[in-house]
């Protein structure tokens, strides 16, 4: 069978500069991807500033549910959504017929695949609650052996850069603590922002490291080579769908943003 | 190059190899891997009782240590019981991977809850026994099955026929019972996919296929089962196995 080439739109949740986008986009490289798969990097018009509470969560879905609702129409074969939160992608896959992949959901589910109990090695206590909401959602609790945190207050923007020599000891003396302490036999990075230490923990860890950006993208690859896709039954669509609306509602949102200027 | 060994669950001659070997056709795979089918030496002549499955567990595990000895980049075993893959895994650092605990894995990145279609009534307690075992059974619709008795040489065959419309109409009954993905209960099964995809309204994971691309995912990311999951044994004793498999492999009257 040949391989088609698959053009995956790789949704990011916040809105950024360039630099800031290809520090996002260096994600592209940690995966050994097959050259049949190609990605864009489009951020969100707007977005919370952080994700710790319930207003943002909902914040996060409508920006990333808006910057995804053309991408069928635009062309792409599947959506990746740049965020363990999995913000956006169930109200995604409610109107898209392509592969919306959601890297929380599929890293906890692949350390499923390779292990018995995983742990999640977050930087911020604040971010707990976007794991425990997957986790009740999926029915996986038990098998999740612990959440840590190195309880440092992450830059969504401008990731590790410049702070790696604190933070990569830090989290890895962590990613230690699930492994002895809990009883973690994988290890599952809590954000697609944590990427920039994977190579660093997995050279220190005696177990497999999970990176969710790189893993969402060979996922995609691997749904579509599969001919899959969400299950509608799963995702049934809405009766009346409010495209127009959305839209409208993201661009007063980005608007509203540039006048307070507290992006 | 990359090699990956598939074992074949059952001491297949050549022909009855390549409808197993079919299913590499059916997905889009790496230009860099290849895929060699290895049949185990001797195994069950059924699959319906734990005779059956503790004897396929030994001659997977014995064929999956042959492969690992030759170099193997990832071992598959291609068959949805995920026979040998745990004791495999205890003994090769290289990813080892069963399609069926994966199959149910993957389902649930599409679906929020998976049925189950296995060939006929004996085959239940099987897949009644793996639910349990990979603690899946919360997120399990149903199981249904077709009642027609497997043919692990010949696969479905020309009996497609009749015997789609049976398998048909127990996915049907799945998604009445509230599954969203259907995961087809047997790598044998791989023949009769593209129709129930054309016929059926939720998506069908086809175990054998999928095995094949996690395994390229696998090989990618550099990333293996966890060894905290799967201790290695004190003593490993592989040429015990061997001794055991080349002792009835098949030809030998047993």
């Amino acid at each position: 069978m040949s391989s088609d080439v698959f053009n995956v739109l790789v949704l990011v949740p916040f809105p950024m500069s360039a630099d800031q986008l290809a520090k996002r986009e260096e994600q592209r490289d940690e995966a050994n991807l097959p050259k049949n798969i190609q990605l864009h990097y489009q951020t969100t018009k707007a977005a919370p500033s952080n994700y710790v509470s319930a207003m943002d969560y909902v914040i996060a879905d409508i920006g990333l549910l808006e910057a995804g609702l053309d991408a069928e129409e635009d062309g792409f074969d599947a959506v990746c959504i740049d965020t363990v939160s999995d913000s956006g992608a169930a109200a995604l896959r409610s109107i898209l017929d392509i592969p919306v992949i959601a890297p929380g959901r599929t890293m906890f589910l692949t350390a499923m695949m390779l292990g018995q109990r995983f742990g999640v090695l977050s930087m911020w206590e604040r971010w707990f609650g976007l794991y425990e909401r997957t986790l009740r959602e999926l029915g996986i609790e038990d098998r999740c052996a612990g959440i840590r945190s190195i309880d440092t207050q992450p830059d969504s923007r401008n990731l590790f850069t410049g702070k790696e020599e604190e933070v990569m000891p830090r989290l890895h003396e962590t990613a230690v603590r699930l492994i002895e302490d809990d009883g973690a036999d994988v290890i599952c990075l809590g954000s697609t922002t944590m990427h920039q230490a994977h190579e660093y923990l997995q050279e220190r860890l005696p177990v497999p490291v999970l990176n969710p950006g790189p893993l969402s993208y060979l996922t995609a690859e691997t749904t579509l080579a599969l001919g899959l896709t969400q299950s509608r039954k799963a995702y049934p669509r809405p009766l009346v769908s409010k495209t127009k609306m959305i839209s409208e509602m993201l661009a007063a949102a980005a608007i509203s943003e540039q006048t307070e200027d507290r992006s | 190059m990359k090699r990956v060994a598939v074992i074949v669950p059952f001491a297949l001659g050549e022909a009855d190899l390549a409808r197993r070997r079919a299913q590499t056709g059916e997905v889009s795979l790496s230009a860099d891997i290849e895929y060699d089918f290895v049949p185990v030496k001797a195994g069950p002549s059924s699959f319906q009782s734990h005779h059956d499955w503790l004897l396929l567990d030994v001659a997977v595990l014995e064929a999956g240590i042959r492969a690992g000895e030759s170099g193997v980049d990832a071992v598959v075993v291609d068959t949805a019981s995920d026979s040998g893959v745990e004791a495999l895994r205890s003994v090769l650092d290289v990813p080892v991977v069963g399609p069926g605990r994966a199959s149910m894995l993957f389902a649930l990145t599409l679906g929020k809850r998976f049925g189950v279609l296995a060939q006929w009534e004996p085959a239940l307690a099987r897949v009644d026994k793996s639910l349990t075992e990979w603690g899946l059974r919360g997120h399990c619709a149903g199981v249904e099955h077709f009642d027609t008795e497997p043919d692990f040489e010949k696969l479905i065959g020309d009996k497609g026929g009749e015997v789609i419309p049976k398998m048909e109409a127990a996915c049907r009954r799945l998604i009445k019972s509230g599954a969203d993905v259907i995961c087809l209960g047997s790598t044998t099964m791989h023949e009769a996919h593209g129709v129930l995809v054309e016929r059926l309204p939720v998506p069908i994971v086809n175990p054998g296929p999928l095995s094949y691309k996690l395994v390229e995912l696998f090989l990618a990311m550099g990333i293996s089962q966890s060894r905290r999951a799967y201790p290695e044994p004190l003593v490993p004793k592989p040429e015990m196995i061997h001794a055991m498999l080349e002792s009835v492999a098949e030809g030998d009257s047993h």
